[in-house]
């Protein structure tokens, strides 16, 4: 990697710096404070182009990482994002304009993914000719083909993409790449920059005997046929293999067609499980049963259909690479579970077999294409390739992040400017230290998992009431991070930051313990000084300082008098 | 629309505390937005009803939601303080109004910002309108003015949060009655100063002349006669057979 040219840093709360795309979670919680729901979701269609998506079925790192958790509980930012999306859906329809191109030189994306899709929304609204090739017959990747329908509807999903076509990108459904397509063929098409973002496909094999009996069907295979909208005869009593989110998806599904017993098998124990736990409470919640420490040996069959899974039981040896703890077999402990289908669930993995050899990663386990972790380039020049594609299966959110960094990339690639000189960086900026006067409030808006079936009237009153739940909820959220440009109020706000002039300032220190964000700090001469990536532009200290030696930029107070006193009559 | 027939009324409001409908605010109303309430400083409003202003609202998220932490009750804490000068000019103190509204309270701002011009309405208008003959009552809110101005106020102000929650440099702690006490003691003293001191503006007083209009005893003013020296806000002028005369200065 080349040493960093020049650095562009920019300062982020820590719930936009720890998201992957750096949606602007604080500027939108600000605009729903203000009951500005629609204004809301553009700020997040800045970022990304999926908040309904994303409302829904994000793993949420900003939540993760919001610091209000150190008061109480975590901003609900989820359920927030998927309420003005779902706001802006009810009232009226979403309609994106197309976008005069700019520039000519024409741009492949191989995968309708989030990855894919994300890159192409960037490049598009930079100006650029974009063509999304999509081997399945419909687009959203697993968004469309593997998340069940009860946690992502199919409709939410074709909304947002109909939303990225509008902008003029074109998109081509049924093209293979490999078959159809290759790199060589797109080159001599004439298009100038490719970006990889075929995800990973493969359901992982269990690799034990048994496996081809009818009646074992892969976790992703079983999910995709039933969001194809075909028909899947689903056993009366199904073992899951595998302890992660897609498993719970898996179990749940199997469930709701009609299986009598569900059961996950997992050959940890509870802890280690990397499925979400809220998503391992809503499987509990839907009856599945969980027998943890046990992986299978064999599937025993009758008459070429699946009868009963062997297992062995384990125990816990020492963490591993992966830093939980290692299943370890115990001997002689094999005992059988009759069923009559089993779903194994262990993950997916990269299909490479429609690639050129030479982009693949040979130091990694499993297969994906070798890319810069930065810039996302492949080892071919103006080939770039992101998603789970490179870091294995990830989620919606890291796809959405790597569409951004490559069209970021492609976009430098094609004009020729620097892949790595100048490139934005971001880092956590808040400014909260001492959280103890902050009064506790009580987390106050969880998003319901299923809408009510609602009359027109209903509906209305349903989301008022959503509404000012959501404007509750948002008012927790403690702005910890600098200015949330959110532009709420452009005219009033944009860049207001205070100012001191020093041969006034005695050093009392009273701005610094009225300033809420410990923007202002004495100085070694004893003067103070604002720190402008946390001085929001509040204004108290100018309101407070005895020698008025604190200004504000755009709203001092000679300002706010004489408006004051505009209508002043006789 | 608020029909306001010649009154002048004013409101201050967070840009964060109203919400969903701007088109709930009555268009006649005169609004200044800030970025919190907690921003406005207690020397404007008073030079609003220096300059004859017949209401002042304040308008702030309803506790505990601000945008700021505690910017409302920075509010909050400067009204009460406004309150106990308005008290000492003669002024009706009704005529600061503070509000909380929260985006989602049942009732709309323009019930609140009418009740409150109807509430001005039978205070009448303000003693202070434009063109009123200089007054008593002028010299007093003048004074407030400039008490609001001065240090010793805004220190204090700025403090009470860290006085009455923490625990100062002794290890003391005030109780909010204590603090009350203190800032009532406080503002009485800064508003008879500065009321000496605009009163000896126009002209050099004597002890005794400023007595009689301060109905104060000679030895109380003198107190601050002195004090004031001290902080070189007044000095001797001449002095009219054995009476020293004092004069204001000009403070920076
Ligand atoms: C069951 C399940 C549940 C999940 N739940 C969540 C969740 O709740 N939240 C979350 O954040 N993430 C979840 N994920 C993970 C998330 O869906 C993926 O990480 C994400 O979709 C990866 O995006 P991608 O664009 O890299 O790949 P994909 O979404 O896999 O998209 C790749 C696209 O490329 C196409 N393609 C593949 N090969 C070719 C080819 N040769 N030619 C042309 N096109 C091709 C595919 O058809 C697909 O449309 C889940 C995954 C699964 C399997």
């Amino acid at each position: 990697m080349t040493a960093k040219t020049e650095t562009n840093v920019r300062k982020l709360p820590p719930c936009r710096a720890a998201c992957p795309a750096h949606v602007n979670v604080q500027g939108y919680v600000a605009l729903i404070q203000r009951g500005k729901f629609k204004e809301a979701v553009e700020i997040i269609r800045r970022d990304m182009p999926f908040p309904a998506i994303c409302g829904r079925v994000c793993f949420s790192p900003c939540e993760d990482a919001c610091a209000r958790v150190n008061v109480d509980q975590a901003v609900a930012i989820r359920g927030l994002k998927r309420l003005v999306a779902d706001i802006e859906r009810e009232t009226g329809r979403i309609k994106s304009e197309p976008i005069p191109k700019k520039y000519g030189e024409k741009i492949a994306i191989i995968g309708a993914g989030p990855a894919g899709l994300t890159a192409a929304y960037e490049l598009a609204k930079l100006g650029y000719p974009v063509t999304v090739f999509e081997r399945m017959s419909e687009t959203g990747g697993m968004m469309r083909y593997c998340i069940p329908e009860f946690r992502l509807e199919k409709f939410v999903v074709a909304n947002e993409i109909a939303y990225i076509k509008d902008l003029g990108v074109e998109i081509k459904t049924g093209v293979e790449f490999g078959k159809d397509i290759t790199i060589q063929t797109l080159q001599d098409e004439g298009y100038k920059a490719i970006f990889l973002a075929i995800g990973t496909q493969l359901g992982m094999k269990l690799n034990v005997p048994g496996e081809d009996l009818e009646g074992v069907i892969n976790a992703v295979d079983f999910l995709r046929t039933v969001n194809l909208g075909e028909h899947v005869e689903v056993g009366e009593r199904v073992a899951v293999v595998g302890g992660g989110n897609t498993a719970m998806d898996a179990a749940r599904m199997a469930k709701k067609l009609g299986a009598k017993e569900v059961t996950i098998l997992y050959r940890r124990s509870r802890e280690e499980m990397p499925a979400l736990p809220h998503e391992v409470e809503l499987a509990e919640k839907d009856g599945i049963k969980f027998y943890f420490l046990v992986a299978p040996k064999q599937i025993i069959g009758e008459n070429g259909k699946v009868k009963a899974i062997e297992c062995l039981r384990m125990r816990l040896g020492e963490p591993d690479e992966s830093g939980r703890r290692r299943p370890i077999p115990i001997s002689f402990s094999e005992h059988q579970y009759e069923v009559d289908m089993v779903i194994p669930a262990l993950g997916q993995v990269a299909e490479t077999s429609c690639m050129p050899k030479e982009l693949l990663n040979k130091e990694a386990r499993a297969p994906s294409i070798k890319v810069d972790p930065a810039t996302l380039e492949t080892n071919m020049l103006g080939v770039f390739a992101g998603g789970d594609i490179a870091t294995g299966p990830a989620s919606i959110i890291e796809a959405v992040g790597a569409g951004k960094r490559a069209a970021v990339s492609i976009h430098r690639y094609l004009q020729g400017i620097d892949l790595r000189s100048g490139r934005e960086e971001v880092e956590e900026t808040t400014w909260v230290k001492n959280w103890g006067y902050i009064n506790k409030k009580e987390r106050r808006y969880e998003p319901p998992v299923e809408k009510p079936r609602l009359s027109f009237e209903e509906t209305r009153e349903y989301l008022e009431n959503l509404k000012q739940h959501a404007m509750f909820e948002a008012f927790r959220c403690l702005g910890c991070g600098p200015c949330a440009e959110c532009l709420a109020n452009l005219e009033l706000c944009e860049g207001d930051k205070a100012v001191v002039d020093e041969t006034l300032c005695i050093g009392c220190n009273v701005c610094a313990v009225v300033c809420p964000f410990g923007a202002i700090k004495k100085n070694e001469k004893e003067i103070a000084q604002v720190n402008e990536d946390l001085c929001k532009g509040c204004g108290i200290c100018a309101a407070r300082c005895p020698e008025k030696a604190i200004t504000m930029k755009k709203l001092p107070n000679e300002k706010i008098l004489s408006l004051a006193l505009a209508i002043v009559k006789g | 629309m608020m029909e306001l027939e010649n009154f002048n009324v004013v409101c201050f409001m967070c840009n964060w505390a109203f919400c969903q409908e701007e088109m709930q605010i009555p268009s006649d109303l005169n609004i200044v937005r800030v970025m919190c309430i907690g921003r406005i400083d207690p020397a404007i409003i008073l030079e609003t009803l220096e300059k004859g202003m017949d209401g002042v609202m304040l308008v702030g998220c309803k506790p505990p939601d601000c945008h700021f932490i505690d910017g409302n009750l920075q509010a909050e804490r400067a009204v009460k303080m406004l309150r106990k000068l308005l008290k000492l000019t003669g002024l009706e103190t009704e005529r600061i109004k503070l509000l909380w509204y929260s985006p989602t309270d049942e009732k709309t701002f323009a019930y609140y910002a009418k009740k409150f011009l109807k509430e001005i309405k039978e205070i009448g208008f303000s003693p202070l309108k434009r063109g009123a003959p200089k007054s008593k009552l002028l010299v007093n809110v003048l004074a407030a003015k400039n008490a609001a101005s001065d240090f010793r106020l805004r220190v204090l102000l700025g403090r009470e949060k860290e006085l009455t929650e923490g625990v100062n440099v002794y290890g003391e702690k005030f109780s909010v009655e204590e603090f009350d006490a203190l800032l009532d003691e406080i503002v009485t003293e800064e508003f008879v100063r500065h009321k000496i001191h605009v009163l000896t503006k126009t002209e050099p007083l004597s002890v005794k002349a400023l007595a009689d209009v301060l109905e104060m005893k000679t030895a109380n003013v003198l107190r601050h006669i002195v004090n004031m020296r001290r902080k070189n806000m007044i000095a001797l002028d001449h002095v009219e057979g054995t009476t020293p005369l004092y004069k204001a200065l000009e403070v920076k």
